[in-house]
């Protein structure tokens, strides 16, 4: 089996707020035989929308800190959000640029103790899919989902700004359509596929109408849950159904999975394990009808 | 009367490249997939960009403005035939108006607490509860105001 070592970017939503998803990867890093690591000293990434719309200099030289730390203590970046990837992905791609104010925010990273931040690779849960599928994922995979129909949800910053990304087609993914393929399950397209969840919109109204809207559509595509990549996608739409429900009455009942949690059940882990019942919509009745 | 000033635009931080407005040519390609100008009247990625362009942004780095709708999705990065980049236009204009203090009082505090705390939330009683239960590896958060020690010098 391929072994890879990895350093863990944990974030600050997932470990802070949703735990569960963390439980799911890091089974599945254990499972799939990926070492992952945990190292001290990483902040928030900082996250791509409010603190880089405070100060683009400062989230750039927090970021620039985390990647330091990596690049002098650890290896390869594995993050389970996309927040975290695109921050510090962006920044990467920042720091190869001849700017006069990345020039000054290096110097003041270096002055630190860290290296100049850029030599290593920042990966997502997301590409380990795709990069391990085939040679090592696939034949750890115990459980199938057939019969599931399963909505996915990109999230914008796993795909966007694809120059910089590079992860998949920014309006046609196909890449984790072929793992949800691979489950034995359908992965449905819907009206707005790579829509945004809305999240980032300050007026919570009209970011739970983005919210609303794709649900709607996903749900007249008929499909049984959605799969997301990313924690604040996560939250939008799970507790984001309540707040919905609560505010215009409509009602969804998708559950929602991340997509570390859907692996972890294909991997036969435990579902009583997973904290999946932390979930504001109920994922029990989806696992006992499909996983098999 | 309102007056352009042509050199506003120079003001914007260039480090994620917001200095391509010029190649703007008002095609509203970034329009039509913007989930903020589906659903606010005022809030249009073209007009943004040409208003950064022509300098007359009072408004737009004003209190309580349209800006901070932006879902940041980049579907205007990717649309642009011309690489003008609104998103990132609208991000450095969020920067000038958080520097003169206009920005929404979520934005100042969740990058307070970043900078005080290292994360955007903190470590409350029941997650700690709820990370035993998982059985997670115990988090380790980084040191107070370490980012403050990083940022001032
Ligand atoms: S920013 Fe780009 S897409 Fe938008 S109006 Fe200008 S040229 Fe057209
Ligand atoms: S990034 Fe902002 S301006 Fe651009 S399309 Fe999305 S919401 Fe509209």
């Amino acid at each position: 089996m391929a072994q890879k070592e990895l350093t863990l970017f944990p974030g600050c939503m997932i470990p802070l707020r949703y735990p569960q998803i963390e439980k799911a990867a890091r089974f599945f890093f254990r499972t799939i035989g990926v070492e992952v690591s945990d190292i001290e000293g990483f902040t928030c990434c900082p996250e791509p929308w409010n603190v880089k719309g405070a100060g683009l200099t400062e989230w750039l030289t927090i970021a620039g800190r985390n990647l330091g730390i990596a690049q002098k203590h650890g290896g390869d970046l594995i993050t389970l959000c996309n927040g975290c990837y695109s921050t510090l992905k962006e920044a990467k791609h920042a720091f190869s640029s001849d700017e006069r104010t990345v020039e000054e925010v290096i110097k003041r990273i270096k002055s630190t103790d860290l290296p100049k931040p850029g030599d290593i690779r920042v990966l997502h849960f997301a590409d380990l899919l795709s990069e391990l599928w085939e040679p090592v994922i696939s034949q750890c995979v115990k459980k199938r989902l057939e019969g599931a129909n399963i909505a996915i949800h990109h999230g914008c910053h796993l795909l966007r700004p694809a120059d910089v990304m590079k992860f998949d087609d920014p309006f046609d993914p196909e890449v984790l359509e072929r793992i949800i393929e691979s489950l034995g399950a359908t992965p449905v397209r819907y009206r707005g596929y790579t829509d945004c969840c809305g999240r980032a919109i300050l007026h919570r109204d009209k970011s739970l109408d983005v919210a609303s809207a794709k649900l709607d559509s996903m749900k007249q595509a008929g499909a049984d849950c959605v799969v997301v990549p990313c924690p604040a996608c996560f939250e939008q739409f799970d507790l984001g159904q309540v707040e919905i429900k609560r505010k215009t009455k409509r009602v969804f009942d998708l559950p929602v999975l991340h997509f570390s949690q859907l692996l972890a059940l294909a991997l036969e882990a435990d579902p009583s394990s997973l904290g999946l019942d932390y979930h504001r919509v109920p994922v029990v009745d989806l696992v006992s009808k499909f996983l098999s | 009367m309102v007056r352009a000033n042509p050199d506003f635009a120079k003001q914007l931080n260039r480090i994620e490249k917001a200095g391509n407005l010029n190649y703007c040519y008002q095609c509203s390609a970034c329009v039509q997939e913007c989930p903020a100008a589906l659903r606010f009247s005022d809030f249009n990625p073209r007009e943004i960009v040409l208003c950064a362009l022509l300098g007359v942004a009072d408004e737009l780095i004003g209190e309580n403005s349209v800006i901070w709708q932006c879902a940041t999705c980049y579907n205007c990065y990717e649309r642009c035939p011309q690489k003008a980049r609104p998103v990132e236009v609208i991000t450095a204009l969020k920067n000038l108006a958080f520097e003169t203090g206009n920005a929404p009082e979520q934005i100042t505090a969740l990058r307070e607490s970043v900078l005080n705390h290292g994360t955007i939330t903190t470590l409350s009683d029941s997650m700690k509860k709820r990370r035993d239960e998982l059985g997670v590896p115990a988090i380790s958060l980084p040191e107070a105001g370490l980012l403050k020690k990083i940022l001032g010098g």
